[in-house]
Parts: structure tokens; C-alpha cells; sequence
């Protein structure tokens, strides 16, 4: 899955939206991307659950760093909390999706508070 | 500081649901449809090399576990030469069936019947994959590149 930067006039939005491209491939899809001139950033192993609500999708995980490159025996977590996320793939221009996972984040609380987060400000 | 690199995407109507991106001597990936689409947010990341667009369009036959397409090459609108594809189809290893096909080949192709293609290499054992044609095919297209167009004399 590609994903680009986040839309410009974003701002008013409650969920961040980004381009997506799923593309099915090969299985030398490592290979072939350090030849295209990629190189790996990071890995990470995700272990939770994924729950469906029509086209949302909210996956509630924990985040492992994986120990030594390539292996995903060994592993260790990053913390001991879970990470929740709500997202939609939707076509382009469907911007009335935030307003639903806005509702949908509403009936979350107490127990999750949902917020948009800004990609920028982690890189 | 790197040299350029060639990245080869191609499409085969025998396969129209995939799109293969290959490098030179390097790995052939086999996306679907929507690695075009990538290629296309991507295209700030590459340049898009002087040559061009090249193809080959032409017929399919079926003669009962042969398939041979033979289709005009073409450059643009000008013509370069002539492709023939032979596929022997029962058969996914490659070193099992290289006589056979070469016997059937013969028949109609004389002495421009080729040698065993490249792509086999040292594997001769390994089972046929759609990504080894489409290798033959960017090489047959690179040689009919390097090639001088021979102009055509006018007789008056």
C-alpha cells in the first residue's frame, strides 16, 4: 500500500486523509523496491485485533520492535499500552466519510478519546 | 551520484489484469493494474528515458499445445521489425521441452530459429514464470533499439 502525503485543506476535517494505491504484487516486492531506489526505514510487528463497522475499520493493536532485522520471532514491545485506529478507504472525494468516523469516535468515549493526528510533527 | 537505471514496465495482453516492471539483470516484479497508477504519483522520482514507447501488436495462434503470436514491432508510428513468440504449453520447466519446441520451430522458422534464450541461464530446471517472457521481450525490444533504422532508397 502506498500512502502520500496528507490532502491540503485538511484543516476542517476531523480524520486525516491521505491517497492510497493498494497494489497486489509478487513476492519479491522487497527486492524490487531497494532496486527502484527505496530503502527500508523501519519494521515493525503489529499483534491485536481488527473490528468492522460497514467500510470502517478500527484495528486495536500493540506495537513491537523487532530485535534483529528480518526476523519476526524475536521481538520485544515498544510499550505496554494498545494503539486504536479508526480508518476508511474511501474514493476520492468521498469526504463525508470523517464526518461518520467523527460520530463513530464520539460513542468511543470515555474509554478511547480518537484524535487526528498530524504525520509532520512525528517525523 | 548513482547512474541512471532502467526501469522497464510492460504490459502483455495474454495477462491483462498485470503490469511487469523489470530492470536489467535485476528482479521482475508482477503488480496488478495499479502499479501504473503508483508509477504515476511517483513519476517526480524518475525521469522518463528518451526512448520509446515500443510494442508489438499483431496475431495469436493456437495449434493444439503450441501457441505462437507473431506481431509487427513498432516504434511509434514506424515499423522495426517482426516478433514470434512460441509457447509450448503442457509443459512449466523449461529444459524439458527446449527440443521439442526447437523441432517445432524449425518447421516453419528455418535457420532464424534461436538458441535457448538467456533468461534460463543456469536454471534450466525451474518452473516457467510469465515475468521469463516478458525478460525476452525487453531484451528482443532493446536489440531492435540499438538498431539503425535502415533508410529506404527511392528508385526513379
Amino acid at each position: 500500500r502506498y500512502l502520500g502525503q496528507p490532502e491540503i485543506g485538511d484543516k476542517n476535517r476531523y480524520a486525516l486523509v491521505r491517497n492510497c494505491v493498494d497494489i497486489a504484487t509478487s513476492d519479491n516486492l522487497t527486492d524490487f523496491l531497494v532496486e527502484m531506489g527505496f530503502r527500508l526505514d523501519h519494521e515493525f510487528v503489529a499483534k491485536g485485533h481488527v473490528f468492522r463497522k460497514g467500510i470502517m475499520k478500527i484495528v486495536v493493536y500493540k506495537i513491537f520492535r523487532i530485535l534483529m532485522p528480518g526476523n519476526t520471532e524475536s521481538i520485544e514491545p515498544l510499550s505496554l499500552s494498545y494503539l486504536v485506529e479508526l480508518n476508511v478507504v474511501a474514493p476520492a472525494g468521498q469526504d463525508i466519510v470523517s464526518d461518520d468516523m467523527k460520530n463513530f469516535a464520539e460513542q468511543l468515549k470515555p474509554l478511547v478519546h480518537l484524535e487526528k493526528i498530524d504525520p509532520k510533527r512525528l517525523m | 551520484g548513482q547512474t541512471g537505471k532502467l526501469m522497464y514496465v510492460m504490459h502483455n495482453s495474454e495477462y491483462p489484469l498485470s503490469c511487469f516492471a523489470l530492470f536489467e539483470n535485476g528482479p521482475c516484479l508482477i503488480a496488478d493494474a495499479n502499479f501504473d497508477i503508483l508509477m504515476v504519483k511517483l513519476k517526480g522520482f524518475f525521469q522518463n528515458a528518451k526512448a520509446n514507447k515500443i510494442e508489438s501488436r499483431g496475431t495469436r495462434y493456437q495449434y493444439c499445445d503450441f501457441l505462437v503470436k507473431v506481431g509487427t514491432v513498432t516504434m511509434g508510428p514506424s515499423a522495426r521489425g517482426i516478433s514470434v513468440e512460441v509457447e509450448y504449453c503442457p509443459c512449466v520447466i523449461a529444459n524439458d521441452c527446449w527440443n521439442l519446441l526447437m523441432e517445432f520451430m524449425q518447421s516453419f522458422m528455418g535457420n532464424h530459429t534461436p538458441g535457448i534464450p538467456s533468461v534460463f541461464g543456469t536454471k534450466h530446471d525451474s518452473v516457467y514464470s510469465p515475468a521469463d517472457t516478458m525478460v525476452q521481450y525487453m531484451e528482443l525490444f532493446n536489440k531492435i533499439r540499438k538498431q539503425q533504422q535502415v533508410p529506404v532508397a527511392g528508385i526513379r
